[in-house]
């Protein structure tokens, strides 16, 4: 029977997120009834946008071959520019928000940079880039006339309604997460630069044998995560109310968890977007449904590194084949 | 000469000369930074983070990445400070630190060689799940009141000078150094991060080596974690968040390379020392403390990048030279493409 599916590939990554996800809301349902109203189930996106949001592009990374540890810091350093660029700059808000987003680029790039074209290890660079950020995230904060502890606040009524309000019910971060889901979807699986991006993490020399600028591609991929680091700083910002500079500062672990249990390879060359949003959306009502379950959030880390050992052990063990046939012959083994 | 010469290429050499500068640097501009007390200082102060780097040294060499020591060292403080408050003896309170932190690199080093997760994702994985278990262990608060003879055991000093710990230290680390480099299975760990599967034709246990690597680090970041208790005197459910990532750093500094195979403890302790030794040198040029992960980073992709292009000119030239060693003899053979 079990062999039967795994051979017709019944059980795909995604329709097992799906499972996973569906369980969640049964068993936080029956420990918390308040769990199963919409308005709950929607609201909790508040507690893990962020993760959604980054986790979606630095699949992108992950595809190429690279690494991403640095989009955390990045949320924080865009987060409090956001802040002194409209408190102490005097910019417009909308102007700030494009610029945080310029930011985030740049930040992405310059990281993407020395990936792609010096050859250094993503990890390393990125490593170096998770230092860099969130320490110049505090160097901004000294720009501005406010300490860092209390953060930047008062911010127009418009800009806050980005991560508190609605539109045609739904709250405004379902709809951001879905657009980016469609726009990550069609960029990584519907266009060229998608097959470019797969391309390069499966293998980079033939890429840029048949004439992909693969330099290009790889920086570009962390532009993308950087840049999805500044939104997801922006809604974060939005929804707090205030800009600070030790935001997403805990978000390494969950971000790669994510991704990973998407079905993405840190490999490279495999993985996509809808297994990463599930992913996402799987431990973020994991997180949320465990804490509503009345478990302090101290504890959330736990269930979410053995989800994240567990899930790739499984996909590894269940790829190697061998390892499969002497755990199926002990099974026949024992049944007869 | 030829030991000259080696001695320039090795890589901690190239990472002391380094430190040297930076203190050479800083005395010429701020003289107090070169006095003998302050030169103690920061090297006593740098003892967790030697611990960290040159038990994580092992893994990296071998070609995999732990980034689980950080919450190992705050479960390992946790534990043995709360058995030393409770009146055990410091003997006790080690070889459970010693326990917790084997049995972490064990699970690590299953995980990776047998469940074939990749080591950034499994240590990763077993990173949150220790520092859960730290705050179950001590139920989200601190622990406090650890007894001041242990305490004092930090302060300690032989002439003045430098801790006990820190001449511990430097012992283990030149133990350490030799029997990696000098004995048979020192070298294994080298083996295995160069070139797995050469390591494996000629009849090295891949998978034992790198379990005993993980261990080893994860036996080092708890010995880290019970000089952090006699150091700081009181472990917060959060201590050594975030630590995993400066050993990396401080390796990589020490010119260890991530990829495996490729450099020494030794690097490791220096690489720690300079990474421990920005925050002191801050202070000194005057800027703020707050400066210091931003200078860690710049530090880290500088130093790396330039070696990635060294490395790579280093390469291609000999390349060249080997070309044209064959076109000028005459054997003509492309066999050694």
């Amino acid at each position: 029977m079990h062999k039967l599916l795994l051979k017709h590939k019944l059980l795909r990554w995604e329709s097992g997120l799906i499972a996973i996800l569906l369980s969640e809301i049964v068993i936080f349902g029956i420990l918390n009834p308040k769990f199963l109203q919409t308005r709950v189930l929607m609201g909790s996106i508040n507690d893990f946008i962020s993760i959604c949001i980054i986790s979606l592009f630095v699949t992108f990374v992950l595809i190429t071959g690279g690494m991403d540890i640095q989009a955390g810091s990045i949320v924080g350093l865009t987060s409090i520019s956001l802040g002194v660029l409209w408190q102490d700059a005097g910019l417009n808000i909308w102007t700030a928000v494009v610029v945080a987003i310029l930011i985030g680029a740049l930040c992405g790039a310059i990281s993407g940079f020395f990936v792609a074209f010096t050859g250094v290890q993503a990890m390393v660079v990125t490593l170096g880039g998770q230092f860099l950020y969130s320490g110049l995230a505090l160097a901004v904060v000294n720009l501005s006339s406010s300490t860092a502890f209390e953060g930047i606040s008062g911010y127009p009524k418009s800009f806050i309604m980005i991560g508190s309000g609605t539109f045609l019910g739904i709250p405004n971060q379902v709809v951001i997460f879905g657009v980016l889901i469609i726009l990550g979807y069609v960029l990584l699986h519907k266009t060229n630069y998608g097959r470019y991006v797969f391309l390069c993490g499966i293998n980079k020399k033939a890429a840029e044998y048949s004439g992909i600028r693969t330099k290009w591609i790889i920086m570009s991929t962390y532009m993308l995560s950087g840049m999805s680091a500044s939104v997801a700083g922006i809604i974060l910002t939005s929804y707090l109310g205030s800009a600070r500079a030790d935001l997403g500062k805990e978000l390494t672990l969950p971000i790669i968890t994510a991704v990973v249990l998407g079905g993405t390879s840190n490999l490279g060359g495999k993985g996509g977007v809808i297994g990463t949003a599930l992913a996402a959306i799987v431990i973020g009502i994991m997180r949320f449904g465990l804490v509503m379950a009345g478990l302090s959030t101290q504890y959330l880390d736990i269930p979410i590194g053995v989800l994240l050992v567990v899930a790739v052990a499984t996909r590894t063990v269940g790829s190697n084949t061998k390892l499969m046939k002497a755990i199926s012959k002990r099974f026949k083994f024992k049944n007869a | 000469m030829k030991t000259l010469k080696n001695a320039l290429k090795a890589r901690e050499i190239s990472s002391l000369i380094f430190l040297i500068t930076i203190f050479l640097l800083v005395g010429a501009i701020n003289p107090n930074f070169l006095q003998i007390k302050n030169l103690f200082l920061i090297f006593n102060g740098s003892i967790v983070y030697v611990l960290l780097a040159v038990g994580i040294a092992f893994v990296i060499i071998s070609g995999e990445i732990d980034v689980s020591i950080g919450a190992t060292l705050g479960l390992s403080a946790a534990v043995s400070a709360t058995l030393l408050r409770d009146g055990n003896s410091w003997i006790v309170a080690v070889i459970a630190a010693l326990i917790v932190g084997a049995t972490v690199g064990l699970i690590n080093g299953i995980g990776v060689t047998i469940l074939k997760v990749p080591s950034i994702i499994m240590t990763l994985g077993i990173n949150g799940v220790v520092r859960g278990l730290s705050y179950v262990y001590t139920n989200g608060k601190w622990v406090e009141n650890v007894p001041y003879a242990f305490k004092s055991i930090s302060q300690a000093t032989m002439l003045n000078s430098l801790t006990y710990f820190f001449s511990g230290a430097l012992v283990v680390v030149f133990i350490v150094h030799m029997l990696l480099n000098k004995t048979g299975r020192g070298r294994y760990f080298a083996a295995v991060g160069d070139n797995q599967c050469g390591a494996q034709l000629i009849g090295i246990p891949v998978d034992s080596t790198k379990i005993k690597a993980f261990i080893i680090c994860g036996i080092f970041a708890a010995i880290a974690g019970v000089i952090y208790v006699s150091r700081v005197g009181f472990v917060t459910p959060m201590a050594g968040n975030g630590y995993e990532m400066k050993a990396i750093a401080a390796c990589v500094l020490g010119g260890i390379s991530l990829t495996g195979g490729l450099g020494t403890v030794v690097g490791a302790a220096i690489g720690a020392v300079i990474m421990s030794s920005i925050s002191r040198v801050l202070v000194f040029l005057q800027f703020s403390s707050d400066y210091d992960n931003t200078i860690t980073g710049i530090l880290l992709i500088i130093i790396v990048v330039a070696d990635a292009l060294i490395q790579r000119r280093v390469t291609e030239n000999a390349r060249r030279e080997r070309l044209s060693a064959r076109t000028l003899s005459d054997k003509g053979g492309y066999n050694n493409a």
